[in-house]
């Protein structure tokens, strides 16, 4: 029983920066309409710049975390301008060809500048537990919990009171009205787009602690993120909270229960999203 | 403030839509569009707001040419547009509606807007907090002229606000147009329902096959025999 309880608890610390990322994934997808293959790159980049600033500076991930938040919502806004805006009328095909190419890019262009190692950022309280009775809390695991949790109520405020946020949610309802109402679509796309690559960033380092810096942590993250989207439903925000939870809970249990577990939690996400697509498909029928 | 469509000529892809058109809508006057469907009513609306280019020909404000302004850019010059089929917001509710439609003003002008649109349509305020899509037809065509009068426009361009209601309902609707021009706002409405249009209006023009082929006093069209037996049966 106590295992079992062990195992949840450590499935719901997961799950804050999973939703975290995914509802960035879930910005770009359902504001923007594009699919983002290299959303994970984000991430990939925000883990090396905390990695960067540890290493280098021994700035502690705590601050690297609004740097990496600026610094992403940057690089988001430019590859929007440069990359994503020519293709918004184009083929889904075609679009897709150019995110999973800038994916690749990324992934390589990490691989030149750090090399294939896996990079840790240990600040002193790394490896630090609570014990609450019978449970063990890893502090950054929470910490990064609470941290995410923070954020997205921040998101969620941001989308129904400020003017951008509601102009956000109202493109992603409508994409004729906006324009006749005075709302430069553009503008709003661009801002979502740096949003959601700023939320992938802000995950990153999170995970340079918990898990490390590597050219190829990203991509992971951008299909399990996919996988908790479709769970959520295409567009619906507020779906991708419980949908992070799912999965994050299901790879917790995999990883306790089942024999050899450890090396099958990478594969849970795609069952969540066989069973996410078939269940979707039946309850249409 | 003015608004002129010169010879306008625009269609989609290959097929031509409007043939030279001209038409003048002046602030605080509600001018009637009518004519059959497919006769380019839409796509004339749609022109004189920027989602579709033109092929030749002007639309002018005070005199400019708007061809280099995007569809939002006019709607903050004073250029509003409800546009076919509403085009709401329907997961957000009536006062989120209200508030896009008021988005690039000064804060101090959205709570003008709220009293303003809140005054014509009473029945809004009551259900502020209702998502668009729950609303019902009239209701929602409601929404959406009050969320373009939000942004205080100078013009506005209404498309079929009556299509799918009842006529007590259309009526309504109508009269609150009426009561929008009385505030100063020239409207240009397109509808289908031409006895009550030109009961409101105080200007028509009739469209047929992209050209405008009868204008003048409400009035006056409404005593035309081609009007009385084409689009009034009479």
């Amino acid at each position: 029983m106590e295992l079992l309880l062990q195992t949840l608890l450590n499935g719901i610390l997961m799950s804050g920066i999973y939703a975290l990322v995914a509802t960035g994934l879930a910005l770009s997808l359902g504001v923007v309409g594009i699919v983002n293959f290299a959303h994970g790159e984000f991430l990939m980049m925000g883990a090396f710049l905390s990695y960067l600033l540890f290493a280098f500076r021994g700035m502690d991930p705590l601050l690297s975390l609004g740097l990496a938040f600026l610094a992403a919502f940057v690089v988001g806004a430019l590859t929007y301008q440069g990359l994503i805006r020519p293709v918004l009328r184009a083929a889904e095909l075609n679009q897709m060809l150019l995110t999973f190419g800038l994916s690749i890019l990324l992934q390589n262009l990490a691989l030149l500048l750090f090399g294939a190692d896996t990079r840790v950022v240990a600040p002193p309280y790394q490896a630090t537990t609570l014990s609450l009775g019978p449970f063990f809390l890893g502090v950054v695991p929470f910490g990064a919990f609470l941290l995410s949790l923070a954020i997205l109520l921040m998101l969620q405020v941001f989308l129904t009171r400020s003017r951008f946020g509601l102009a956000m949610r109202a493109v992603s309802q409508n994409r004729l009205a906006p324009g006749l109402l005075g709302i430069e679509a553009d503008k709003v796309y661009l801002l979502a787009f740096g949003l959601a690559a700023a939320l992938a960033g802000v995950a990153g380092v999170m995970l340079s602690v918990m898990l490390y810096a590597s050219p190829t942590v990203g991509f992971v993250f951008t299909l399990k993120s996919f996988a908790i989207v479709a769970l959520a439903g295409l567009g619906n925000l507020k779906g991708v909270v419980p949908a992070a939870l799912v999965l994050a809970m299901a790879e917790a249990l995999v990883s306790t229960y089942l024999p050899g577990g450890g090396g099958l939690v990478e594969a849970v996400f795609f069952l969540v999203l066989f069973l996410a697509l078939v269940g979707r498909a039946w309850r249409k029928a | 403030m003015r608004l002129e469509v010169q010879n306008l000529e625009t269609g989609y892809g290959k097929a031509q839509v409007l043939f030279g058109l001209d038409l003048v809508v002046g602030e605080g006057e509600l001018v009637a569009l009518l004519g059959a469907n497919g006769a380019g009513k839409t796509t004339l609306l749609r022109t004189i707001s920027g989602l579709i280019p033109p092929w030749r020909g002007k639309v002018l404000w005070d005199g400019e040419d708007l061809r280099r302004f995007s569809p939002a850019r006019r709607a903050r010059l004073g250029l509003g547009h409800v546009p076919e089929g509403r085009q709401l917001f329907p997961l957000m509710t009536v006062e989120e509606n209200l508030r896009l439609g008021a988005a690039f003003l000064a804060p101090e002008r959205e709570r003008e807007g709220f009293e303003r649109v809140f005054a014509l349509f009473p029945r809004l305020y009551e259900r502020k907090r209702q998502l668009a899509g729950t609303l019902s037809g009239g209701e929602q065509q409601m929404l959406a002229i009050a969320r373009a009068l939000m942004g205080f426009p100078k013009i506005l361009l209404v498309d079929e606000p009556s299509l799918g209601l009842a006529p007590r309902l259309a009526e309504e609707v109508l009269l609150s147009l009426k009561r929008v021009v009385e505030e100063g706002v020239g409207v240009l409405l397109v509808e289908q329902n031409v006895a009550l249009s030109l009961e409101v209006a105080a200007r028509a023009y009739v469209v047929e096959h992209g050209r405008i082929v009868l204008q003048g006093l409400a009035h006056a069209v409404l005593e035309d025999p081609r009007v009385r037996e084409a689009y009034l049966s009479l």
